[in-house]
């Protein structure tokens, strides 16, 4: 079956570095998990410290996570609006700019150039050709977007997500004097995406995918669409208020930052009862089996990690004792997981198939990889909350050293090692699964090759 | 649901939620002056600042709970070492850490002095008493009247126990922290001389100490050893 609209295709090498950078970033953070549980060596702790890893570890998360946001965006765009991309070309350049950017920035870590706040460590000016990619990628969609003059809620979630992202990264450009304002406005940044614009992003290309494969109407999606972005704008913006507790804000903080993140996890709970909703009213059970998996693991372990883990801590009475732990480290593994990592799959999985000239692919490899993976990041984050309450009563209770409460948690280090192996055979699956999708047996067997039409009528 | 309250949900959530947060951050920035003493933002902290930025500490280290969660937590180090503490570490951490090793920067004196200038300054942020377990060390608490044996009037030695930062890791007559022992009988359990040796250089004591080197002359440290023996 051919792409409705061929510039959809710049697509391809967009979810193709994303997924190898998936690899590169996991494959670091054994090497930090490794790092907790045994001695490295002074020599090689001179040259390449555990700061360095830990900023590419985390900034290879980033970037592949934007970079399958803007490939899913490019693909869904010229559908949505009903007309070619404005510019494939621009597409391309985007891309080798980013890729550019972000292969330089992660090399210049190794050798000590950095920016040196946590997450944002790009460094001037390759945080500046960041914010031209972004604008790159803006115009290009917004081009499309109005060229097109087809105004749907979902083209508005969305590009008012990818406008919202590229606003939040300018409060990074600045020095901050002051490392309470530098923190304040990091927040801004991290916070804010991806309790924001990511959100804004994430529930636009799960109610387009959404409407592509059930038969739920798009007015009631779309409806619905409003409701949560409300409820996650809502609880999200002053939500931002939980990290100010410990900073040096005023106290007031501790009120609105407790009570609008108590509410936080509300209208995730809403998406879940949406995809229960949508998986309860399919109609086409043939095609994307593994879609609806991913959907609804998506909504369950989002709701899970960055609903349940996160209101575990945010109350400032128990944000107390477990900030700035691995109590932390828990919940940005799985929520960052359940909310990003499960999105993007989801949408490689929807897409993949039809840049590849498929009707339908063996969903089998895929969704024995999606439970892989989604049983192992829960075990890893069992394993870090282990960590983290131990941390947490020994060194804040306790009120004992800092290296004598991790000595007793490098037990659970060790065992994330292993869990990181076992995470990363999960994702290398993925991987050469979605590099390699195939047509499903049954389909081979069918001389004519039309198995869509066969496969239908046999429901 | 209609299309018109779906609609009112989004921009009431929105707007209501925006401009809360929009006027507590104004008042944020007003208070934070105070908070955070900003006028005692001199440039020396603030080239501090772009040291602590230059190698990268915060991802290793957190700094009000920020940042990577490998290393210490840095709001308070300047109560917990005091300058000559940091000083130390940063120029030889080998020397201090036992199993999990802090890079060897080739940070020079300058940016050293600056650095401890940024977590002096930090120090003194009001952050609503975190991290708990740093409060027991906050220069208030350790300048209140104390028993009558480290008194500073009392002998020179006990003066220096607190001039020089014993009590951020050790306690005498239930004043001080917890990392080290508690010293206030631990002249009946080590000699004088053991003690010295202690002072001078742990790890020729102890192969797996964590507590780093005093700089303190002979002198000093034979008073210093002889007040700790006397504590039976």
């Amino acid at each position: 079956m051919p792409l409705p609209y061929k510039t959809q295709r710049v697509a391809y090498p967009y979810f193709v570095i994303a997924l190898l950078l998936f690899v590169l970033q996991v494959i670091f953070g054994i090497w930090l998990a490794l790092s907790y549980a045994v001695t490295i060596p002074q020599w090689l702790v001179d040259v390449l410290p555990f700061s360095t890893t830990r900023a590419i570890h985390t900034n290879l998360l980033v970037l592949w996570i934007l970079l399958g946001f803007m490939g899913t965006t490019y693909y869904m765009i010229p559908e949505e609006s009903e007309r070619e991309l404005y510019s494939p070309k621009l597409a391309y350049a985007q891309l080798a700019l980013l890729t550019g950017v972000g292969v330089t920035a992660i090399i210049g870590f190794i050798f000590g150039w950095t920016k040196g706040k946590p997450l944002l460590e790009i460094p001037f000016p390759l945080d500046w050709l960041v914010v031209v990619g972004a604008l790159i990628f803006l115009f290009n969609v917004g081009m499309t977007i109005v060229l097109a003059r087809r105004w749907t809620v979902i083209q508005g979630s969305l590009f008012g997500g990818l406008v919202f992202l590229a606003a939040m990264y300018l409060f990074n450009l600045p020095f901050y004097n002051n490392l309470t304002i530098d923190w304040y406005y990091w927040w801004w940044v991290i916070h804010l995406w991806v309790e924001g614009a990511w959100e804004l992003i994430a529930a636009a290309l799960t109610a387009w995918i959404l409407i592509k494969i059930t038969s739920v109407p798009r007015e009631t999606v779309e409806k619905w669409l409003y409701v949560e972005l409300g409820l996650f704008l809502f609880t999200g913006i002053t939500g931002t208020g939980h990290h100010y507790y410990w900073l040096g804000a005023p106290k007031y903080w501790l009120w609105f930052g407790g009570i609008f993140s108590a509410l936080e996890p509300l209208p995730i709970l809403l998406m879940v009862a949406d995809a229960g909703h949508y998986v309860r009213n399919r109609r086409m059970e043939i095609k994307g089996k593994l879609i609806f998996t991913l959907a609804t693991g998506m909504a369950i372990i989002h709701f899970i990690g960055a609903g349940f883990w996160g209101f575990l801590h945010t109350l400032p009475q128990i944000n107390y004792y477990t900030h700035g732990s691995q109590v932390t480290v828990a919940h940005g593994h799985i929520a960052f997981f359940g909310a990003y990592v499960l999105l993007n799959l989801m949408f490689f999985y929807y897409a993949m198939p039809k840049l590849r000239g498929l009707e339908e692919f063996d969903e089998r490899r895929g969704t024995f990889a999606f439970w892989w993976l989604s049983i192992t990041m829960m075990l890893m984050t069992l394993a870090f909350s282990v960590a983290g309450v131990l941390q947490t009563y020994i060194e804040r209770v306790m009120g004992m050293g800092y290296m004598t409460a991790q000595a007793q948690m490098r037990f659970w280090f060790a065992i994330l090692v292993v869990l990181g192996g076992a995470l990363l055979a999960g994702v290398i699956l993925t991987v050469v699964d979605l590099l390699t999708l195939r047509a499903p047996r049954s389909a081979e067997r069918d001389s004519a090759g039309r198995s869509a039409a066969a496969t239908v009528s046999h429901s | 649901m209609n299309w018109k309250s779906a609609k009112l949900i989004f921009y009431l959530g929105t707007f209501i939620s925006l401009a809360i947060f929009l006027v507590l951050t104004f008042d944020t920035h007003r208070q934070v002056e105070t908070l955070t003493h900003a006028d005692k933002l001199s440039p020396e902290v603030i080239a501090g600042k772009r040291v602590w930025h230059k190698y990268n500490c915060n991802d290793c280290h957190t700094i009000l709970g920020f940042g990577s969660y490998y290393a210490p937590d840095m709001t308070k180090a300047y109560w917990r070492l005091g300058a000559d503490g940091i000083k130390r570490i940063v120029r030889e951490p080998e020397k201090y850490t036992t199993w999990r090793k802090m890079p060897r920067f080739a940070v020079t004196d300058e940016e050293l002095d600056r650095l401890v200038a940024f977590l002096r300054w930090t120090s003194e942020i009001d952050t609503n008493e975190w991290p708990p377990q740093d409060q027991k060390l906050k220069p208030g608490l350790l300048a209140q009247p104390r028993p009558a044996a480290v008194s500073a009037g009392l002998s020179p030695g006990a003066a220096l126990f607190q001039e020089k930062g014993c009590f951020s890791c050790h306690r005498l007559n239930d004043t001080g922290g917890t990392i080290g022992p508690d010293l206030t009988h631990v002249g009946a359990r080590v000699p004088q001389a053991t003690i010295a040796k202690i002072l001078t250089d742990p790890r020729s004591v102890k192969a797996d100490a964590i507590m780093p080197p005093t700089a303190l002359s002979a002198p000093e440290t034979e008073m210093l050893a002889r007040f700790l023996g006397e504590m039976k």
